[in-house]
Protein backbone atom coordinates (compact mmCIF):
# COMPACT_ATOMS: atom_id res chain seq x y z
CA UNK A 1 0.00 0.00 0.00
CA UNK A 2 2.80 3.07 0.76
CA UNK A 3 4.04 2.14 -2.90
CA UNK A 4 1.36 4.81 -4.01
CA UNK A 5 3.33 7.56 -2.01
CA UNK A 6 6.47 7.11 -3.86
CA UNK A 7 5.80 10.23 -5.68
CA UNK A 8 5.85 12.29 -2.93
CA UNK A 9 9.78 11.98 -2.73
CA UNK A 10 11.61 15.10 -3.48
CA UNK A 11 13.28 17.96 -1.88
CA UNK A 12 10.11 20.38 -1.65
CA UNK A 13 7.68 20.96 1.29
CA UNK A 14 4.45 18.70 0.75
CA UNK A 15 1.16 20.90 0.38
CA UNK A 16 -2.45 19.92 0.81
CA UNK A 17 -2.48 19.85 -2.67
CA UNK A 18 0.40 17.37 -3.19
CA UNK A 19 -1.15 15.07 -0.82
CA UNK A 20 -4.65 14.94 -1.63
CA UNK A 21 -4.68 12.56 -4.99
CA UNK A 22 -2.41 10.02 -2.80
CA UNK A 23 -5.03 10.01 0.31
CA UNK A 24 -7.91 9.89 -1.95
CA UNK A 25 -6.13 6.65 -3.12
CA UNK A 26 -5.23 5.27 0.28
CA UNK A 27 -9.01 6.00 1.53
CA UNK A 28 -10.26 3.54 -1.75
CA UNK A 29 -7.57 1.18 -0.68
CA UNK A 30 -8.62 1.17 3.04
CA UNK A 31 -12.79 0.76 1.75
CA UNK A 32 -11.45 -1.99 -0.10
CA UNK A 33 -10.25 -3.94 2.87
CA UNK A 34 -13.34 -4.00 4.27
CA UNK A 35 -13.13 -0.39 6.76
CA UNK A 36 -15.84 1.59 6.90
CA UNK A 37 -15.43 5.15 4.94
CA UNK A 38 -15.72 7.29 7.46
CA UNK A 39 -13.42 5.59 9.70
CA UNK A 40 -11.17 5.39 6.06
CA UNK A 41 -11.77 9.31 5.70
CA UNK A 42 -10.43 9.97 9.70
CA UNK A 43 -7.00 7.29 9.20
CA UNK A 44 -6.59 9.61 6.27
CA UNK A 45 -7.00 12.99 7.67
CA UNK A 46 -4.87 11.79 10.33
CA UNK A 47 -1.93 10.52 7.64
CA UNK A 48 -2.48 13.76 6.36
CA UNK A 49 -1.67 15.88 9.29
CA UNK A 50 1.65 14.11 9.84
CA UNK A 51 2.69 14.82 6.25
CA UNK A 52 1.33 18.42 5.29
CA UNK A 53 4.37 20.90 5.45
CA UNK A 54 7.15 18.03 6.05
CA UNK A 55 9.76 17.66 3.54
CA UNK A 56 10.45 13.77 2.88
CA UNK A 57 13.70 13.28 1.25
CA UNK A 58 13.28 9.99 0.53
CA UNK A 59 10.74 6.88 0.65
CA UNK A 60 11.78 5.20 3.43
CA UNK A 61 11.00 8.40 5.54
CA UNK A 62 7.87 8.70 4.10
CA UNK A 63 6.92 5.39 4.17
CA UNK A 64 7.65 5.46 7.78
CA UNK A 65 6.13 8.74 8.79
CA UNK A 66 2.83 6.92 7.26
CA UNK A 67 3.01 3.84 8.48
CA UNK A 68 3.82 6.22 12.25
CA UNK A 69 0.57 7.99 11.83
CA UNK A 70 -1.20 5.16 10.68
CA UNK A 71 -0.50 2.70 13.30
CA UNK A 72 -0.78 6.22 15.77
CA UNK A 73 -4.42 6.55 15.08
CA UNK A 74 -5.39 2.50 15.03
CA UNK A 75 -4.54 2.76 18.06
CA UNK A 76 -6.33 5.80 19.12
CA UNK A 77 -9.56 4.20 17.77
CA UNK A 78 -8.97 0.56 19.50
CA UNK A 79 -8.11 1.99 22.56
CA UNK A 80 -11.46 2.63 25.04
CA UNK A 81 -12.54 5.02 26.50
CA UNK A 82 -13.41 3.76 29.22
CA UNK A 83 -11.87 1.19 31.34
CA UNK A 84 -13.61 -2.76 31.80
CA UNK A 85 -11.67 -4.60 34.54
CA UNK A 86 -13.78 -7.78 35.39
CA UNK A 87 -11.95 -9.05 37.85
CA UNK A 88 -11.14 -5.66 39.81
CA UNK A 89 -15.08 -4.55 39.71
CA UNK A 90 -15.79 -8.36 40.47
CA UNK A 91 -13.57 -8.50 43.33
CA UNK A 92 -15.10 -5.40 44.20
CA UNK A 93 -18.63 -6.46 44.20
CA UNK A 94 -17.42 -9.24 46.35
CA UNK A 95 -16.57 -7.56 48.91
CA UNK A 96 -19.53 -5.58 48.95
CA UNK A 97 -21.50 -9.14 48.79
CA UNK A 98 -23.09 -8.98 46.13
CA UNK A 99 -22.96 -10.81 42.90
CA UNK A 100 -21.38 -8.99 40.43
CA UNK A 101 -23.59 -9.44 37.10
CA UNK A 102 -22.63 -9.38 33.22
CA UNK A 103 -25.66 -10.07 30.61
CA UNK A 104 -23.97 -11.34 26.91
CA UNK A 105 -26.50 -9.93 23.84
CA UNK A 106 -26.23 -9.90 20.46
CA UNK A 107 -28.24 -11.07 17.04
CA UNK A 108 -28.50 -15.06 16.54
CA UNK A 109 -25.95 -17.44 16.14
CA UNK A 110 -22.71 -15.30 16.80
CA UNK A 111 -21.46 -16.93 19.71
CA UNK A 112 -22.68 -15.42 22.88
CA UNK A 113 -23.14 -18.72 24.81
CA UNK A 114 -19.69 -19.92 23.75
CA UNK A 115 -18.35 -16.69 24.66
CA UNK A 116 -20.12 -16.62 28.06
CA UNK A 117 -18.47 -20.16 28.92
CA UNK A 118 -15.04 -18.71 27.58
CA UNK A 119 -15.37 -15.97 30.52
CA UNK A 120 -16.70 -18.24 33.13
CA UNK A 121 -13.12 -20.21 32.50
CA UNK A 122 -11.00 -17.53 33.05
CA UNK A 123 -13.61 -16.62 35.98
CA UNK A 124 -12.72 -19.46 37.60
CA UNK A 125 -9.03 -20.14 36.75
CA UNK A 126 -9.08 -16.56 38.99
CA UNK A 127 -10.92 -18.04 41.95
CA UNK A 128 -14.30 -16.78 41.39
CA UNK A 129 -17.87 -18.69 41.83
CA UNK A 130 -19.79 -18.78 39.00
CA UNK A 131 -23.96 -18.92 38.53
CA UNK A 132 -24.82 -19.20 34.97
CA UNK A 133 -28.50 -18.03 34.21
CA UNK A 134 -30.20 -19.72 31.16
CA UNK A 135 -32.25 -16.77 29.98
CA UNK A 136 -32.27 -18.06 26.50
CA UNK A 137 -35.90 -19.76 27.00
CA UNK A 138 -36.68 -20.29 23.50
CA UNK A 139 -34.23 -21.67 21.25
CA UNK A 140 -34.14 -25.49 21.25
CA UNK A 141 -30.95 -27.06 23.00
CA UNK A 142 -30.05 -23.84 24.73
CA UNK A 143 -30.80 -25.06 28.30
CA UNK A 144 -28.59 -27.92 27.28
CA UNK A 145 -25.91 -26.35 25.82
CA UNK A 146 -25.19 -24.04 29.09
CA UNK A 147 -25.42 -27.58 31.17
CA UNK A 148 -23.03 -29.18 28.84
CA UNK A 149 -20.74 -25.96 29.28
CA UNK A 150 -21.16 -26.17 33.38
CA UNK A 151 -20.37 -29.85 33.40
CA UNK A 152 -17.25 -29.37 31.42
CA UNK A 153 -16.00 -26.25 33.28
CA UNK A 154 -16.41 -28.15 36.77
CA UNK A 155 -14.66 -31.30 35.56
CA UNK A 156 -11.78 -28.85 34.86
CA UNK A 157 -12.02 -27.49 38.50
CA UNK A 158 -14.04 -30.32 40.79
CA UNK A 159 -14.49 -29.34 44.00
CA UNK A 160 -10.87 -30.82 45.50
CA UNK A 161 -8.94 -28.00 44.02
CA UNK A 162 -11.66 -25.14 45.45
CA UNK A 163 -11.82 -26.18 49.17
CA UNK A 164 -14.72 -28.97 48.04
CA UNK A 165 -16.92 -25.59 46.98
CA UNK A 166 -18.69 -26.20 43.40
CA UNK A 167 -17.06 -23.59 40.94
CA UNK A 168 -19.60 -23.50 38.51
CA UNK A 169 -23.70 -23.76 38.70
CA UNK A 170 -26.19 -23.34 36.12
CA UNK A 171 -29.82 -21.67 36.90
CA UNK A 172 -32.47 -22.63 34.60
CA UNK A 173 -35.93 -22.77 34.44
CA UNK A 174 -36.99 -24.47 30.97
CA UNK A 175 -37.98 -22.91 27.95
CA UNK A 176 -40.93 -20.52 27.47
CA UNK A 177 -40.43 -18.33 30.52
CA UNK A 178 -39.77 -14.91 31.06
CA UNK A 179 -35.89 -14.37 30.63
CA UNK A 180 -36.17 -10.85 32.79
CA UNK A 181 -37.65 -13.15 35.62
CA UNK A 182 -35.48 -16.04 35.49
CA UNK A 183 -31.86 -13.40 35.65
CA UNK A 184 -33.88 -11.70 38.58
CA UNK A 185 -34.58 -15.22 40.47
CA UNK A 186 -30.82 -16.46 39.53
CA UNK A 187 -29.43 -12.96 41.06
CA UNK A 188 -30.85 -12.95 44.05
CA UNK A 189 -30.27 -16.67 44.71
CA UNK A 190 -26.55 -15.95 43.62
CA UNK A 191 -26.75 -13.84 46.46
CA UNK A 192 -27.93 -15.95 48.68
CA UNK A 193 -25.63 -18.79 48.16
CA UNK A 194 -22.70 -16.22 48.12
CA UNK A 195 -21.48 -16.79 44.58
CA UNK A 196 -19.18 -14.44 43.30
CA UNK A 197 -20.68 -13.73 39.53
CA UNK A 198 -24.02 -13.91 37.37
CA UNK A 199 -23.63 -14.85 33.56
CA UNK A 200 -27.20 -14.21 31.88
CA UNK A 201 -27.11 -15.46 28.62
CA UNK A 202 -30.41 -14.07 26.67
CA UNK A 203 -31.67 -15.70 23.46
CA UNK A 204 -30.19 -14.10 19.40
CA UNK A 205 -32.63 -12.03 17.91
CA UNK A 206 -32.47 -9.68 15.43
CA UNK A 207 -31.92 -5.50 15.91
CA UNK A 208 -34.87 -4.90 13.77
CA UNK A 209 -37.11 -7.58 15.88
CA UNK A 210 -38.72 -4.84 18.11
CA UNK A 211 -41.38 -7.08 20.40
CA UNK A 212 -37.64 -8.96 21.19
CA UNK A 213 -35.62 -5.62 21.58
CA UNK A 214 -38.20 -4.26 24.17
CA UNK A 215 -37.49 -7.86 25.87
CA UNK A 216 -34.21 -7.01 26.53
CA UNK A 217 -33.95 -3.57 26.92
CA UNK A 218 -36.52 -5.17 29.72
CA UNK A 219 -34.24 -7.55 31.40
CA UNK A 220 -31.44 -4.96 31.56
CA UNK A 221 -33.44 -2.52 33.17
CA UNK A 222 -35.03 -4.39 35.73
CA UNK A 223 -31.84 -6.28 36.55
CA UNK A 224 -29.01 -3.43 36.20
CA UNK A 225 -26.06 -5.68 35.48
CA UNK A 226 -23.10 -4.33 36.42
CA UNK A 227 -21.74 -4.87 32.43
CA UNK A 228 -23.72 -5.58 29.24
CA UNK A 229 -21.88 -7.02 26.28
CA UNK A 230 -22.29 -6.75 23.19
CA UNK A 231 -20.97 -10.25 21.09
CA UNK A 232 -20.46 -9.75 17.43
CA UNK A 233 -18.99 -11.61 14.55
CA UNK A 234 -16.22 -10.59 13.01
CA UNK A 235 -17.56 -12.09 9.28
CA UNK A 236 -20.25 -9.84 8.77
CA UNK A 237 -18.44 -6.94 8.20
CA UNK A 238 -20.01 -3.95 7.65
CA UNK A 239 -23.40 -4.84 9.04
CA UNK A 240 -21.81 -5.46 12.44
CA UNK A 241 -22.41 -1.44 13.43
CA UNK A 242 -25.55 -1.16 12.46
CA UNK A 243 -26.05 -4.21 14.58
CA UNK A 244 -24.30 -2.41 17.61
CA UNK A 245 -26.26 0.95 16.89
CA UNK A 246 -29.22 -0.54 16.65
CA UNK A 247 -28.98 -2.51 19.94
CA UNK A 248 -27.42 0.35 22.10
CA UNK A 249 -30.32 2.38 20.56
CA UNK A 250 -32.79 -0.22 21.34
CA UNK A 251 -32.20 0.01 24.85
CA UNK A 252 -32.32 3.49 25.48
CA UNK A 253 -35.43 3.87 23.66
CA UNK A 254 -37.37 1.52 25.61
CA UNK A 255 -35.81 1.48 28.89
CA UNK A 256 -38.16 4.70 29.71
CA UNK A 257 -35.10 6.04 32.13
CA UNK A 258 -32.76 9.34 31.30
CA UNK A 259 -29.99 7.40 32.05
CA UNK A 260 -30.31 3.88 30.40
CA UNK A 261 -28.01 1.06 31.25
CA UNK A 262 -26.47 0.87 27.11
CA UNK A 263 -23.45 -1.22 25.92
CA UNK A 264 -20.25 -1.30 27.91
CA UNK A 265 -18.03 -3.72 25.92
CA UNK A 266 -18.14 -5.76 22.87
CA UNK A 267 -16.53 -9.40 22.17
CA UNK A 268 -16.01 -9.72 18.92
CA UNK A 269 -15.89 -13.72 17.86
CA UNK A 270 -14.74 -16.00 15.20
CA UNK A 271 -11.92 -13.94 14.58
CA UNK A 272 -10.14 -17.31 13.14
CA UNK A 273 -12.49 -17.35 10.46
CA UNK A 274 -11.20 -14.25 8.65
CA UNK A 275 -8.13 -13.67 7.00
CA UNK A 276 -8.80 -9.64 6.35
CA UNK A 277 -8.83 -8.32 10.02
CA UNK A 278 -9.36 -4.46 9.40
CA UNK A 279 -13.38 -4.70 10.96
CA UNK A 280 -11.99 -4.23 14.04
CA UNK A 281 -11.56 -0.25 13.88
CA UNK A 282 -15.25 0.75 12.48
CA UNK A 283 -16.63 -1.61 15.38
CA UNK A 284 -14.99 0.40 18.27
CA UNK A 285 -15.55 3.64 16.30
CA UNK A 286 -18.48 3.26 16.59
CA UNK A 287 -19.25 2.31 19.50
CA UNK A 288 -16.95 4.45 21.37
CA UNK A 289 -16.91 2.16 24.04
CA UNK A 290 -14.23 -0.82 25.91
CA UNK B 1 -23.39 -0.04 -3.56
CA UNK B 2 -20.38 -0.88 -1.21
CA UNK B 3 -22.58 0.35 1.76
CA UNK B 4 -24.38 -2.42 0.99
CA UNK B 5 -21.66 -5.09 1.36
CA UNK B 6 -21.91 -6.11 -2.37
CA UNK B 7 -18.78 -7.17 -3.68
CA UNK B 8 -16.13 -4.46 -5.17
CA UNK B 9 -15.65 -6.73 -7.95
CA UNK B 10 -19.40 -6.86 -8.76
CA UNK B 11 -20.25 -3.78 -8.60
CA UNK B 12 -17.66 -2.65 -11.00
CA UNK B 13 -18.56 -5.48 -13.57
CA UNK B 14 -22.51 -3.93 -12.82
CA UNK B 15 -21.33 -0.72 -13.73
CA UNK B 16 -19.93 -1.67 -17.20
CA UNK B 17 -22.96 -3.65 -18.02
CA UNK B 18 -25.06 -1.09 -17.86
CA UNK B 19 -25.28 1.25 -20.99
CA UNK B 20 -25.54 4.79 -19.39
CA UNK B 21 -25.74 6.48 -23.06
CA UNK B 22 -28.21 4.09 -24.09
CA UNK B 23 -30.83 5.03 -21.44
CA UNK B 24 -33.70 7.19 -22.97
CA UNK B 25 -32.95 11.07 -22.07
CA UNK B 26 -36.33 11.72 -19.65
CA UNK B 27 -36.90 8.70 -17.37
CA UNK B 28 -35.98 8.89 -14.25
CA UNK B 29 -32.49 7.52 -14.50
CA UNK B 30 -32.11 6.01 -10.86
CA UNK B 31 -35.22 3.71 -11.48
CA UNK B 32 -33.37 3.01 -14.78
CA UNK B 33 -30.26 2.31 -13.14
CA UNK B 34 -32.16 0.26 -10.22
CA UNK B 35 -34.09 -1.77 -12.47
CA UNK B 36 -31.14 -2.80 -14.69
CA UNK B 37 -28.83 -3.56 -11.57
CA UNK B 38 -31.94 -5.83 -10.30
CA UNK B 39 -31.49 -7.77 -13.34
CA UNK B 40 -28.20 -8.42 -13.41
CA UNK B 41 -28.25 -9.32 -9.75
CA UNK B 42 -31.49 -12.09 -10.83
CA UNK B 43 -28.50 -13.40 -13.49
CA UNK B 44 -26.06 -13.05 -10.52
CA UNK B 45 -27.65 -15.52 -8.06
CA UNK B 46 -28.85 -18.17 -10.78
CA UNK B 47 -26.07 -20.11 -12.08
CA UNK B 48 -27.90 -21.27 -15.20
CA UNK B 49 -27.82 -25.33 -13.45
CA UNK B 50 -31.10 -26.48 -12.40
CA UNK B 51 -32.06 -27.19 -8.95
CA UNK B 52 -31.41 -30.53 -7.32
CA UNK B 53 -34.85 -31.87 -7.06
CA UNK B 54 -35.82 -35.21 -5.25
CA UNK B 55 -37.00 -38.08 -5.96
CA UNK B 56 -40.28 -39.58 -4.81
CA UNK B 57 -40.26 -43.18 -3.64
CA UNK B 58 -36.99 -44.08 -3.36
CA UNK B 59 -33.91 -42.67 -0.47
CA UNK B 60 -32.57 -39.03 -0.93
CA UNK B 61 -29.67 -37.51 1.36
CA UNK B 62 -28.95 -34.28 1.94
CA UNK B 63 -26.26 -33.35 3.89
CA UNK B 64 -26.14 -29.63 5.28
CA UNK B 65 -22.94 -27.82 5.46
CA UNK B 66 -21.60 -24.16 6.48
CA UNK B 67 -20.26 -22.04 8.66
CA UNK B 68 -20.44 -22.25 12.56
CA UNK B 69 -23.94 -20.29 13.24
CA UNK B 70 -25.31 -19.97 10.50
CA UNK B 71 -28.79 -21.56 11.13
CA UNK B 72 -27.68 -25.53 9.54
CA UNK B 73 -29.74 -27.17 12.43
CA UNK B 74 -32.67 -24.80 12.40
CA UNK B 75 -32.52 -24.96 8.51
CA UNK B 76 -32.81 -28.90 8.84
CA UNK B 77 -35.94 -29.01 10.68
CA UNK B 78 -37.56 -26.47 7.93
CA UNK B 79 -36.52 -28.38 5.31
CA UNK B 80 -37.62 -31.33 6.72
CA UNK B 81 -41.01 -30.13 8.14
CA UNK B 82 -41.82 -28.15 4.46
CA UNK B 83 -41.09 -31.98 2.82
CA UNK B 84 -43.18 -33.65 5.25
CA UNK B 85 -46.26 -31.70 5.33
CA UNK B 86 -46.10 -31.46 1.30
CA UNK B 87 -46.37 -35.57 2.13
CA UNK B 88 -42.49 -37.00 2.09
CA UNK B 89 -41.66 -39.43 4.33
CA UNK B 90 -38.69 -37.18 6.13
CA UNK B 91 -36.18 -37.52 8.62
CA UNK B 92 -33.06 -35.92 10.60
CA UNK B 93 -29.68 -37.14 11.60
CA UNK B 94 -27.54 -35.02 14.31
CA UNK B 95 -24.10 -35.44 13.33
CA UNK B 96 -22.72 -32.66 15.03
CA UNK B 97 -20.92 -34.31 17.91
CA UNK B 98 -19.03 -30.87 18.56
CA UNK B 99 -21.37 -28.14 19.71
CA UNK B 100 -22.75 -28.51 23.32
CA UNK B 101 -26.51 -29.17 23.96
CA UNK B 102 -26.22 -30.04 19.22
CA UNK B 103 -27.89 -33.45 19.43
CA UNK B 104 -30.44 -31.76 22.40
CA UNK B 105 -31.01 -29.18 19.94
CA UNK B 106 -31.75 -31.12 16.84
CA UNK B 107 -33.94 -33.36 19.28
CA UNK B 108 -36.02 -30.89 20.24
CA UNK B 109 -36.86 -29.38 16.96
CA UNK B 110 -37.65 -32.82 15.60
CA UNK B 111 -40.12 -33.71 18.34
CA UNK B 112 -42.03 -30.28 17.99
CA UNK B 113 -42.54 -30.94 14.68
CA UNK B 114 -43.13 -34.77 14.86
CA UNK B 115 -40.28 -35.54 12.75
CA UNK B 116 -38.41 -38.87 13.45
CA UNK B 117 -34.63 -38.59 13.91
CA UNK B 118 -31.28 -40.28 14.73
CA UNK B 119 -28.66 -38.69 16.96
CA UNK B 120 -26.51 -40.03 20.13
CA UNK B 121 -25.36 -38.51 23.48
CA UNK B 122 -22.07 -40.89 23.28
CA UNK B 123 -20.06 -41.37 20.07
CA UNK B 124 -17.93 -38.99 19.34
CA UNK B 125 -17.28 -39.89 15.57
CA UNK B 126 -19.72 -37.37 13.67
CA UNK B 127 -18.88 -39.97 10.62
CA UNK B 128 -19.81 -43.05 12.11
CA UNK B 129 -23.33 -41.05 13.59
CA UNK B 130 -24.28 -39.96 9.93
CA UNK B 131 -23.15 -43.37 8.84
CA UNK B 132 -25.62 -45.64 10.83
CA UNK B 133 -28.25 -43.28 10.45
CA UNK B 134 -27.99 -42.91 6.93
CA UNK B 135 -28.38 -47.01 6.56
CA UNK B 136 -31.12 -47.20 9.44
CA UNK B 137 -33.46 -44.42 7.41
CA UNK B 138 -32.51 -46.08 4.43
CA UNK B 139 -33.93 -49.74 4.92
CA UNK B 140 -36.36 -48.22 6.94
CA UNK B 141 -37.55 -46.11 3.24
CA UNK B 142 -37.37 -43.52 4.32
CA UNK B 143 -37.86 -40.26 1.23
CA UNK B 144 -35.53 -37.28 2.61
CA UNK B 145 -32.98 -37.95 4.61
CA UNK B 146 -31.29 -34.90 6.57
CA UNK B 147 -27.92 -35.15 7.51
CA UNK B 148 -27.34 -31.75 9.77
CA UNK B 149 -23.22 -31.32 10.77
CA UNK B 150 -20.98 -29.26 13.04
CA UNK B 151 -20.08 -25.68 11.85
CA UNK B 152 -16.91 -25.12 10.05
CA UNK B 153 -14.18 -22.47 8.67
CA UNK B 154 -11.73 -23.15 5.89
CA UNK B 155 -8.78 -22.24 8.13
CA UNK B 156 -9.21 -25.35 10.04
CA UNK B 157 -8.34 -27.93 7.98
CA UNK B 158 -9.05 -30.83 10.64
CA UNK B 159 -12.79 -29.67 10.13
CA UNK B 160 -12.99 -29.40 6.50
CA UNK B 161 -11.41 -33.38 6.37
CA UNK B 162 -13.90 -34.14 8.52
CA UNK B 163 -16.40 -32.85 6.53
CA UNK B 164 -15.26 -35.05 3.40
CA UNK B 165 -14.99 -37.82 5.52
CA UNK B 166 -18.67 -37.83 6.44
CA UNK B 167 -19.49 -36.74 2.45
CA UNK B 168 -17.98 -39.97 1.51
CA UNK B 169 -19.25 -42.38 3.51
CA UNK B 170 -22.65 -41.13 2.82
CA UNK B 171 -22.35 -40.33 -0.27
CA UNK B 172 -25.08 -37.41 0.11
CA UNK B 173 -27.79 -36.70 -3.14
CA UNK B 174 -27.28 -33.02 -2.11
CA UNK B 175 -25.04 -31.35 -0.42
CA UNK B 176 -26.94 -27.99 0.69
CA UNK B 177 -24.62 -24.80 2.33
CA UNK B 178 -26.25 -22.68 4.70
CA UNK B 179 -25.22 -18.91 4.59
CA UNK B 180 -26.44 -16.24 7.16
CA UNK B 181 -27.53 -13.21 4.76
CA UNK B 182 -25.89 -10.80 7.21
CA UNK B 183 -22.49 -12.63 6.10
CA UNK B 184 -20.05 -9.91 4.98
CA UNK B 185 -17.84 -10.00 1.59
CA UNK B 186 -15.14 -12.23 3.32
CA UNK B 187 -17.85 -15.67 3.16
CA UNK B 188 -16.94 -14.87 -0.36
CA UNK B 189 -13.62 -17.48 -0.02
CA UNK B 190 -15.56 -19.17 2.69
CA UNK B 191 -18.02 -20.64 0.84
CA UNK B 192 -15.63 -21.32 -2.40
CA UNK B 193 -13.36 -23.10 -0.12
CA UNK B 194 -16.66 -25.19 0.61
CA UNK B 195 -17.89 -26.18 -2.98
CA UNK B 196 -13.91 -26.94 -3.71
CA UNK B 197 -13.76 -29.50 -0.50
CA UNK B 198 -17.69 -31.11 -1.08
CA UNK B 199 -19.74 -31.14 -4.20
CA UNK B 200 -22.50 -28.22 -3.01
CA UNK B 201 -25.24 -28.27 -4.84
CA UNK B 202 -27.72 -25.68 -3.87
CA UNK B 203 -27.90 -22.78 -1.03
CA UNK B 204 -30.18 -21.98 1.75
CA UNK B 205 -29.80 -18.12 2.27
CA UNK B 206 -30.83 -17.31 6.13
CA UNK B 207 -31.71 -14.88 8.76
CA UNK B 208 -33.23 -12.75 5.53
CA UNK B 209 -35.44 -11.13 8.41
CA UNK B 210 -32.71 -9.45 10.02
CA UNK B 211 -31.85 -5.64 8.43
CA UNK B 212 -28.93 -7.26 5.60
CA UNK B 213 -30.69 -7.37 2.51
CA UNK B 214 -28.04 -10.04 1.41
CA UNK B 215 -25.91 -7.95 -0.59
CA UNK B 216 -22.28 -9.69 1.29
CA UNK B 217 -24.18 -12.99 0.48
CA UNK B 218 -24.82 -12.11 -3.11
CA UNK B 219 -21.09 -12.47 -3.90
CA UNK B 220 -20.95 -15.81 -1.89
CA UNK B 221 -23.64 -17.04 -3.45
CA UNK B 222 -21.86 -16.40 -6.84
CA UNK B 223 -18.91 -17.86 -5.76
CA UNK B 224 -21.29 -21.18 -4.89
CA UNK B 225 -22.13 -21.72 -8.61
CA UNK B 226 -25.15 -23.29 -6.77
CA UNK B 227 -29.03 -21.95 -7.18
CA UNK B 228 -30.56 -20.99 -3.75
CA UNK B 229 -33.19 -22.62 -3.02
CA UNK B 230 -34.74 -21.75 -0.22
CA UNK B 231 -34.82 -18.89 2.27
CA UNK B 232 -34.85 -18.46 6.13
CA UNK B 233 -36.78 -15.12 7.25
CA UNK B 234 -37.36 -16.31 11.20
CA UNK B 235 -36.45 -18.50 14.19
CA UNK B 236 -39.90 -20.39 13.68
CA UNK B 237 -40.63 -23.58 11.88
CA UNK B 238 -42.48 -22.05 9.16
CA UNK B 239 -40.64 -18.30 8.43
CA UNK B 240 -39.14 -20.40 5.55
CA UNK B 241 -39.88 -19.82 1.63
CA UNK B 242 -38.97 -21.33 -1.60
CA UNK B 243 -36.59 -19.15 -3.25
CA UNK B 244 -38.47 -17.82 -6.59
CA UNK B 245 -35.34 -16.03 -8.66
CA UNK B 246 -35.76 -13.21 -6.54
CA UNK B 247 -36.89 -12.61 -2.91
CA UNK B 248 -38.54 -9.22 -2.50
CA UNK B 249 -36.88 -7.22 -0.26
CA UNK B 250 -33.54 -9.23 -1.04
CA UNK B 251 -32.13 -7.14 -3.59
CA UNK B 252 -34.68 -4.04 -4.25
CA UNK B 253 -34.33 -3.11 -0.55
CA UNK B 254 -30.50 -3.24 -0.58
CA UNK B 255 -30.40 -1.60 -3.60
CA UNK B 256 -32.35 1.24 -2.46
CA UNK B 257 -30.69 1.81 0.37
CA UNK B 258 -27.59 1.67 -1.10
CA UNK B 259 -28.43 3.75 -3.68
CA UNK B 260 -29.94 6.75 -1.53
CA UNK B 261 -26.75 6.98 0.89
CA UNK B 262 -24.03 7.09 -1.99
CA UNK B 263 -25.02 7.29 -5.61
CA UNK B 264 -23.28 4.84 -7.79
N1 LIG C 1 -14.75 -20.49 14.64
C1 LIG C 1 -15.37 -19.97 15.71
N2 LIG C 1 -16.58 -20.42 16.04
C2 LIG C 1 -17.20 -19.89 17.13
C3 LIG C 1 -16.60 -18.87 17.92
N3 LIG C 1 -17.46 -18.55 18.93
C4 LIG C 1 -18.55 -19.33 18.76
N4 LIG C 1 -18.39 -20.14 17.67
C5 LIG C 1 -19.34 -21.14 17.13
O1 LIG C 1 -20.49 -20.47 16.65
C6 LIG C 1 -21.65 -21.28 16.81
C7 LIG C 1 -22.70 -20.51 17.56
O2 LIG C 1 -22.23 -20.24 18.88
P1 LIG C 1 -23.19 -19.97 20.11
O3 LIG C 1 -22.33 -19.62 21.28
O4 LIG C 1 -24.17 -21.04 20.26
O5 LIG C 1 -23.91 -18.64 19.58
P2 LIG C 1 -25.09 -17.83 20.24
O6 LIG C 1 -24.87 -16.40 19.91
O7 LIG C 1 -25.25 -18.19 21.67
O8 LIG C 1 -26.33 -18.39 19.39
P3 LIG C 1 -27.90 -18.24 19.68
O9 LIG C 1 -28.04 -18.38 21.15
O10 LIG C 1 -28.53 -19.32 18.89
O11 LIG C 1 -28.26 -16.89 19.18
C8 LIG C 1 -21.17 -22.53 17.54
O12 LIG C 1 -20.93 -23.54 16.58
C9 LIG C 1 -19.88 -22.09 18.19
O13 LIG C 1 -19.01 -23.19 18.36
C10 LIG C 1 -15.30 -18.40 17.53
O14 LIG C 1 -14.70 -17.50 18.13
N5 LIG C 1 -14.74 -19.00 16.42
N1 LIG D 1 -33.84 -14.38 12.89
C1 LIG D 1 -33.47 -15.56 12.36
N2 LIG D 1 -32.74 -16.41 13.10
C2 LIG D 1 -32.40 -17.59 12.56
C3 LIG D 1 -32.77 -17.99 11.25
N3 LIG D 1 -32.27 -19.23 11.03
C4 LIG D 1 -31.60 -19.58 12.16
N4 LIG D 1 -31.68 -18.61 13.10
C5 LIG D 1 -31.08 -18.54 14.45
O1 LIG D 1 -29.68 -18.52 14.31
C6 LIG D 1 -29.08 -19.13 15.44
C7 LIG D 1 -28.13 -20.21 14.97
O2 LIG D 1 -28.87 -21.23 14.33
P1 LIG D 1 -28.43 -22.76 14.32
O3 LIG D 1 -29.44 -23.51 13.54
O4 LIG D 1 -28.12 -23.22 15.68
O5 LIG D 1 -27.08 -22.63 13.48
P2 LIG D 1 -26.05 -23.79 13.09
O6 LIG D 1 -25.52 -23.44 11.75
O7 LIG D 1 -26.68 -25.12 13.26
O8 LIG D 1 -24.94 -23.57 14.20
P3 LIG D 1 -23.71 -24.56 14.54
O9 LIG D 1 -24.25 -25.93 14.53
O10 LIG D 1 -23.24 -24.10 15.88
O11 LIG D 1 -22.70 -24.30 13.47
C8 LIG D 1 -30.21 -19.64 16.29
O12 LIG D 1 -30.47 -18.66 17.29
C9 LIG D 1 -31.37 -19.72 15.33
O13 LIG D 1 -32.61 -19.59 15.99
C10 LIG D 1 -33.56 -17.06 10.46
O14 LIG D 1 -33.92 -17.29 9.31
N5 LIG D 1 -33.87 -15.86 11.09
MG1 LIG E 1 -26.88 -18.90 22.74
MG1 LIG F 1 -26.04 -26.79 14.36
Amino acid sequence: MFGMFKNLVGSKMLSHEDLQPVLEKMKEHLVSKNVASDIAQKLCDSVAVKLEGKTLGTFSSISTTVKTALNESCLQILRPRRRVDILRDAMEAKQNRRPYCITFCGVNGVGKSTNLAKICFWLVENGFRVMIAACDTFRAGAVEQLRTHTRKLNALHPPEKHAGQQMVQLYEKGYGKDAAGIAMEAINFARDCHIDVVLVDTAGRMQDNEPLMRALAKLIKVNQPDLVLFVGEALVGNEAVDQLTKFNQALADHSNMTNPRLIDGIILSKFDTIDDKTLLLKFKLKSGSG
Amino acid sequence: MVLADLGRKITSALRSIIDFDEMAGGLNKRRMIQSSVYKELVKLVDPGVKAWQPTKGRNNVIMFVGLQGSGKTTTCTKLAYYYQKKGWRTCLICADTFRAGAFDQLKQNATKARIPFYGSYTEIDPVEIAKEGVDKFKSENFEIIIVDTSGRHKQEDSLFEEMLQVYNNIMPDNVIFVMDASIGQACEAQSKAFKEKVDVGSVIITKLDGHAKGGGALSAVAATKSPVIFIGTGEHIDDFEPFKNMIPGFSSDFLTKGGEQESM
